[in-house]
């Protein structure tokens, strides 16, 4: 379960409005019709439909499970549709597999790597097998280093690497033999936050001339570089939006958590609190009483809270206003839907 | 054919940067030299029909080493890819699946005649330092060593196979190493119960047996049949490598 705080936020936000490239191509980057995989009797992906186009770059956010891997991996040709359809820069990923591989840089989840080699070598190959030769590769391999912020370990074994370095390799290996399309899932999985920054910084630079379509479980991370969020959960898609107005969407109940001591009717007085949709009693933890309300959208109640603690004179110990966990986000997204629907 | 070069290389590579090729090289040096010194010594007592050669791959010690080898060099090509996750990126580049099967197999034949070299020396050596007085006949040695090729191509694709089946190095090496037991087993087999059984059993069982067609070999005949048991299995055992590597490509 994903909890977070609403200090906590690592992306840049206020980098000024978006800038959306549009290429003159007819052509979708990645078309996807009804697409399903099916994996030992489950659903991993349900007949989704749903286009990008080149230049931009979009979020796949959802839970572990949710079927973002299994997509992205029929989308760089590693495994066909069960049924359905998925084209790449115009070529279908099962029919035209090797022109689908040839524009698409893919990085896996938990980028693997053979342990044994070292990190120019590796790449090196990896350059090799994707086409590249002589100056052209020397070049190519050189740059990404850099894009990367690896050469420093260009002598190391990968085996020996921490997991950021690792991950950057791979990413280096995505970005070689410079494809139109990057799918990445999970691309900041295991950095540091400054190295999160970076390679936020090297996508969002990459923006005009690659499509990227990324992974992630981490809402900061599509509010800070994506143009476009596909919300995928028990593999449906839930919502697909601008990260603005998604976020929009998230906020529609927050959580606060009290801890008081007392006395009086503390539920039916929260609850009479403007925005206070319903407020629940948790238990008691040493004499003091935990409750936790949700919190209509766009309500900060923790200041009306504050001043009905201080008129019913009780004691108030913790005042903690909580964003709800992705999974939280996703039931509610889902049980809205089917009320629409 | 480039991204096979570039995929073969890497395998070789593999190879010699791991502790495995020497381990099995120097395995495949001690004993092959023990089989070596055992021949010596048959020749030394009595006199025999045999050649040095035949009786260097009679000896207990070579068998030893033969079933040591396909595990140790097979064991690890695609079974390792596959835990680590490796296949994935590398079937997300453009390359086949031929590609990938057949650089695979063929570094570990590689590797496979290159552990024999030390024993073919030993024959050029006797015959140096005793100035021809031991006989080394020069058939019965390409023979053997033409044997030996094909029960390499024949052992080291169902490794390949084995290999491709599972995730675990361990499963992998030991199904190889059972069939190339069995084929071992038949053979003694057949020498423990001869007399006993129809002579058209013998002959089947002598199709397969290992020992059978090291014996012909070595007495400087070449036997058409078992090199082509060995390469058509061969051919057919990376067929299926193939088709399992392809076969995720198909899954519905």
């Amino acid at each position: 379960m994903i909890s977070r705080v609403a200090f906590l936020r690592l992306g840049s936000l206020n980098d000024g409005p978006f800038v959306l490239f549009t290429l003159n191509t007819i052509s979708h980057m990645i078309e996807v019709q009804d697409l399903t995989k099916q994996y030992a009797g489950r659903t991993a992906v349900d007949h989704i439909s749903f286009k990008v186009e080149p230049g931009e770059i979009v979020g796949f956010l959802g839970p572990n499970g949710a079927g973002k891997s299994t997509t992205m991996r029929m989308l760089a040709g590693y495994m066909p549709p069960s049924s359905g359809r998925a084209s790449v820069n115009g070529h279908d990923v099962f029919q035209a597999s090797m022109d689908v591989r040839r524009s698409v840089g893919y990085m896996p989840e938990m980028a693997p790597l053979y342990t044994d080699m070292r990190v120019k070598e590796y790449l090196r190959f990896r350059a090799e097998l994707k086409g590249l030769s002589g100056k052209t590769l020397r070049q190519r391999v050189g740059d990404v280093m850099d894009q990367c912020a690896i050469s420093d370990v260009r002598r190391r074994l990968i085996g020996n690497l921490s997991k950021g370095y690792r991950q950057r390799v791979a990413l280096a290996d995505a970005l070689v033999h410079q494809p139109p399309l990057l799918i990445l899932d999970e691309p900041t999985n295991g950095l540091d936050p400054v190295q999160i920054r970076h390679v936020r910084e090297l996508l969002k630079n990459l923006g005009p001339k690659h499509t990227i379509l990324l992974s992630t479980h981490i809402l900061q991370e599509v509010e800070a570089i994506c143009d476009r969020v596909i919300m995928i959960h028990q593999g449906k898609i839930r919502a697909m939006d601008t990260p603005e107005n998604l976020t929009r969407k998230l906020r529609a109940a927050s959580i606060v958590q009290l801890e008081l001591q007392g006395k009086g009717d503390f539920i039916p007085l929260l609850e009479a609190l403007p925005g206070v949709r319903k407020a629940t009693e948790d238990g008691v933890q040493d004499g003091w009483i935990l409750f936790s309300l949700r919190v209509e959208a766009r309500h900060d109640a923790r200041e009306a809270i504050m001043d009905l603690c201080l008129r019913q004179k009780w004691k108030i110990r913790e005042l903690h206003w909580q964003l709800p966990s992705l999974e939280d986000v996703f039931v509610e997204l889902a049980t809205t839907e089917a009320a629409k629907a | 054919m480039r991204i096979f070069w570039v995929l073969f290389k890497k395998e070789l590579r593999a190879f010699f940067v791991s502790p495995v090729a020497y381990i099995v090289l120097a395995l495949v040096m001690v004993l092959s030299g023990f089989s070596f010194r055992a021949a010596l010594s048959v020749l030394e007592s009595a006199p025999s029909e045999g050649s040095i050669v035949t009786w260097t791959f009679h000896a207990m010690w070579f068998w030893l080493s033969y079933f040591f080898i396909f595990p140790l060099l097979t064991m690890r090509l695609f079974a390792e890819e596959k835990k680590m996750g490796t296949l994935e990126t590398l079937f997300t580049a453009p390359v086949h699946a031929w590609q990938v099967v057949w650089s695979k197999y063929l570094a570990a034949v590689f590797v496979y005649c290159v552990l024999w070299i030390p024993s073919y020396l030993n024959f050029r050596f006797v015959d140096w330092i005793t100035v021809g007085q031991v006989e080394v006949p020069e058939g019965a040695l390409k023979g053997s060593y033409l044997i030996l090729l094909a029960m390499g191509l024949f052992n080291l694709a169902i490794g390949c196979f084995a290999s491709s089946l599972t995730s675990n190095q361990i499963i992998a090496a030991v199904i190889s190493f059972t069939i190339s037991l069995l084929h071992f087993l038949a053979g003694l087999f057949i020498m423990v119960v001869g007399r006993r059984v129809s002579e058209t059993f013998v002959d089947i069982i002598n199709y397969f047996a290992s020992m059978e067609h090291i014996r012909i070999f070595t007495s400087g005949l070449i036997d058409t049949r078992p090199l082509v048991y060995y390469t058509s299995f061969a051919l057919l055992f990376i067929a299926l490598t193939h088709q399992v590597v392809e076969f995720r490509r198909w899954r519905p």
